[in-house]
């Protein structure tokens, strides 16, 4: 894929870890890619699942999931909860063969900053490598 | 009808050498290229080749791989619309290409604020008619193949397409912003006729020949006209006779399970929640069991017959008689032809008549101190002791 | 299991119980299919009084509406009821109860091995009565009847789960089998001699062995691997009618999200569509109903297939929802309908589990 493709990547950081670890990523200036379009949220709970699936279907190459590690969520039961959704619309899609790599939940913490960059970087990368996302160019979804 | 062309009305001429459908998307497709317009809205076939979708278009390219007339009608043309301007037209410029049923349903819609028009073109062409979805479905070529048939002859084939259609007699609509010609089209061009300023503007901005020897087209449209009016008269006598008396109700709608296809498919009924699926109108379980106690039974899903009549008193009036309720309903019932019919009856009554550019109140939202006679006799056969029936 | 021995057919058998039970006061009503006579048109009828059944048959093979959703509401008016079901509609009538749309108080369920149900355009076309030798015979030979909706050839749920009372064909009629302490209860005195008797273990068999097969024929021609122009294939002709959503009987939400004015797109958003991809469908989401309805509730789906019969454009919505279901609900060993104790797998988690995520 031409190295000119900067992917977009639909992000829902939970405001208590994910979102407070990119913020520490770029306080401290941990290089991560402008892919990553951040959406602060409450919890990772506040996720309809149905995000994921508009955020997919509206052309974003990749839509990123993030949220406390199980057991640490500020609201003590949410990222499970988020956990199973993720893992629903993953199986939706594995089984009608649409691209499930391009949805990822990832677990950062708030003081995680170079994990988030770690991450970010990694994924554009994965990303990158699938090329844009298929649904850009549909006119029928 | 000749008169409203001569006044005011004017007219182009639009070159057709290579069919009419592709020199229409062709226009369009200018359009595009020349700014005149935003965009456009046209059926294009879907990518398993068995049925059309609307298409909003900004890329000019796209006009050229759409239809203008498509066979088939899956989506009615006013429900794109509900949902591309419901919420305020806003500073796209959009012109839509459709049946004249699909622009007279979004003039309804109009009136009930659901469609709103301030920065739309709207455009018909003269319509022999739609296959029905299933037929088109089990195979389109043959499906194409009939409707080019039809266009030419411009008539329907009983049997080859909605019932509905072959009653309808607001096939060639001039009152929209454009309309073509299309039962018109011979030696190689379409006229095209201007109803409105804005419509005058666009054919102006494209530099197409003015004046159309309409003449020809004006006598066959007046000819076709009087077949379909001979059919509805048919439709409506006959469907008079089906529903007539409340077990003929029962026995037309014999059949319905309820799911409410035909509600979804109208693009008059836009509300969310219906007022007959809503908590006001469900059915108390006490009360049903008595009903089920007195009547031997009651049948479930429950209050079907409730649903219909329902439906009717509340936009019957505003029935276009596109026919998507029967092309829906997965068993077969006749709705649209009983929801014409006494939409008919009832705008008869009301001296109303649905899908016009005619800027007057639907007629449930005003009243007259004295209304029209037909209505008056209702009123009057309906006061206990006041009125003899003889 | 504790059974009673009946000469006469399975329909004519239920009927004549129904009819016991309302005129001994053992239900208040009964809810079963029924023919009129009529219009010959089916539907599912709520009957008060034994004189009012002479049309009811309660099992032929039709299913105008999967009768676990209108069985909810009657369900909640604290009458006692019994109430003719397919082994999908009991399962649906579980899941729905799990969701507070229904009670199992005081409902005595009738249920059967099911032999499928004629497709809704078939039945209206006037077939049924045609179809119907061929339907019987091939029941008691333990086939599945020839025309029957794609995913009923396909069902392995054709033995009832937790119904009251389950009913099998023998040579001479049919067997009633007892199975909880409200048969016992309520049909107290009804028919013949309790015997101790099995369904014939044999012809299950060989149905499950024969839908199991079909099942994976249906998943296998039902495509999966399409992609997006797969997916865009199969609903591409979908016209949003939400036929589907309206007759699934776990579609209970009278506001549906896809409805919603929160869903709705405006002008801002069709215009950043239209500049980058030059063009749009009208009205919008087709596709994301569609994954939408799937993420809500295809670990419940059931496979009655009222939702392929519904839809205007003959999409094999069924098919798809049956086989992606079938995915969602084993991420959490779920079963629909097996057990109305077992909680909806999104109303509660693990601490471990989906360990391959995140």
């Amino acid at each position: 894929m031409s190295r000119e493709f900067a992917p977009r990547i639909t992000s829902f950081l939970c405001k208590w870890c994910s979102y407070t670890g990119a913020d520490l990523a770029g306080t401290n200036r941990f290089q991560y890619p402008v892919s990553i379009i951040p959406i602060q949220v409450m919890c990772s709970s506040r996720v309809d699942p149905v995000f994921l699936i508009k955020a997919f279907l509206g052309g974003a190459d990749g839509v990123l999931m993030g949220g406390c590690h199980p057991g640490d969520c500020h609201y003590e039961t949410g990222n499970y909860h988020a956990r199973r959704r993720f893992a629903i619309v993953r199986e939706i899609f594995d089984s009608l063969g649409l691209e499930s790599g391009r949805l990822r939940l990832a677990w950062i913490s708030a003081s995680e900053g170079p994990k988030f960059a770690q991450v970010a970087r990694e994924y554009t990368e994965q990303i990158r490598d699938m090329g844009d996302n298929p649904t850009r160019r549909s006119l029928f979804l | 009808m000749s008169a409203e062309v001569r006044a005011g009305r004017t007219s182009a001429m639009l070159p057709a050498a290579g069919g009419m459908d592709p020199a229409i998307t062709g226009l369009l497709k200018t359009a595009l290229e020349k700014g005149v317009v935003d965009a456009v809205l046209l059926p294009m076939e879907v990518p398993s080749g068995d049925s059309f979708a609307w298409i909003l278009m900004k890329d000019p390219a796209l006009a050229g791989d759409a239809r203008a007339m498509a066979p088939v009608m899956p989506v009615q043309g006013a429900l794109a619309l509900r949902s591309l301007t419901r919420k305020g037209e806003g500073s796209l410029r959009v012109l839509a290409l459709m049946r004249p049923c699909e622009v007279r349903a979004a003039r309804e819609l109009s009136k009930l604020g659901q469609v709103k028009t301030g920065n739309l073109l709207l455009a018909t062409w003269d319509c022999p008619g739609a296959i029905p979805m299933k037929d088109y479905i089990a195979d389109p070529a043959a499906a194409q193949e009939r409707f080019a048939g039809m266009l030419a002859a411009g008539e329907p084939l009983a049997g080859g397409v909605k019932p509905s259609c072959m009653s309808c007699i607001d096939f060639s609509m001039t009152d929209a912003d454009l309309h073509f010609c299309t039962f018109g089209g011979t030696g190689g061009s379409v006229p095209v006729l201007a109803g409105s300023p804005e419509g005058q503007r666009f054919l102006d901005s494209l530099g197409l020949e003015a004046g159309a020897d309409l003449v020809a087209w004006e006598e066959r449209i007046s000819e076709k006209r009087d077949a379909r009016l001979a059919a509805r008269q048919t439709a409506f006598r006959e469907t008079g006779g089906k529903v007539a008396g409340f077990q003929g109700m029962l026995s037309v709608f014999a059949d319905c399970i309820g799911c409410r296809n035909c509600r979804a498919a109208c693009p008059i009924c836009y509300c969310r929640l219906c007022y007959f699926d809503s908590e006001t109108a469900k059915p108390d379980p006490d009360a049903f069991l008595d009903a089920a106690a007195i009547r031997g039974g009651v049948s479930l899903p429950a209050n079907r017959l409730l649903f219909h009549i329902g439906r009717m008193t509340h936009m019957s009036l505003s029935c276009v008689s596109c026919g998507q309720c029967s092309d829906a309903c997965p068993v077969d019932i006749p709705v649209a032809d009983v929801f014409s019919f006494v939409g008919h009856r009832t705008r008869e009554a009301f001296e109303y008549a649905a899908g016009r550019n005619d800027g007057l109140p639907l007629p449930l939202r005003t009243f007259e101190k004295t209304e029209p006679a037909g209505i008056m006799e209702q009123v009057r056969d309906a006061e206990p002791g006041g009125h003899s029936h003889d | 299991m504790t059974s009673i021995a009946m000469a006469i057919e399975a329909s004519a058998a239920v009927r004549e119980l129904l009819e016991w039970l309302l005129s001994n006061g053992r239900a208040d009503a009964v809810l079963t299919p029924r023919r009129s006579a009529e219009t010959g048109s089916c539907d599912l009828a709520l009957i008060t009084s034994a004189r009012d059944l002479t049309d009811a048959e309660p099992f032929q093979p039709v299913m105008t509406a999967n009768a676990g959703q209108p069985l909810s509401a009657a369900s909640m008016s604290g009458k006692r009821l019994a109430a003719v079901l397919k082994p999908c509609e009991l399962r649906a009538f579980t899941e729905r109860v799990k969701r507070e749309q229904g009670s199992f108080d005081r409902v005595l369920t009738v249920s059967t091995v099911c032999d499928g149900v004629f497709p809704l355009e078939r039945v209206a076309a006037g077939e049924l009565d045609r179809l119907l030798p061929g339907c019987h015979e091939s029941a008691s030979g333990g086939e599945t009847a020839s025309g029957v909706r794609e995913t009923c050839a396909a069902c392995e749920g054709f033995v009832p789960m937790n119904a009251d009372i389950s009913v099998s064909r023998t040579e001479g009629g049919c067997l009633l089998h007892l199975h909880s302490a409200r048969a016992l209860e309520r049909l107290e005195g009804f028919g013949g001699d309790r015997i101790e008797a099995e369904p014939d273990r044999e012809v299950l068999a060989r149905m499950l062995e024969t839908r199991s097969a079909a099942k994976a024929e249906l998943f296998r021609s039902i495509g999966g691997s399409g992609g997006l122009d797969g997916l865009v294939d199969l609903f591409g002709r979908c016209v949003g009618c939400h036929g589907c959503s309206r007759v699934c009987p776990i579609c209970y939400c009278l506001a549906c999200d896809f409805e919603s004015a929160g869903l709705e797109s405006d002008l801002p958003h069709f215009q950043a569509i239209l500049a980058e991809r030059g063009g749009l469908r009208l009205p919008p989401d087709t596709i994301l109903f569609h994954l939408g309805r799937l993420t809500h509730m295809s670990f419940s789906c059931v496979g009655c297939g009222m939702c392929s019969d519904v839809c205007p454009a003959g999409i094999r919505v069924a098919a798809v929802f049956r086989r992606t279901g079938e995915g969602t609900a084993a991420l959490f060993g779920y079963v629909p309908g097996r057990d109305v104790s077992e909680p909806i797998p999104v109303t509660v988690f693990k601490e471990e589990e989906l360990g391959d995520i995140g």
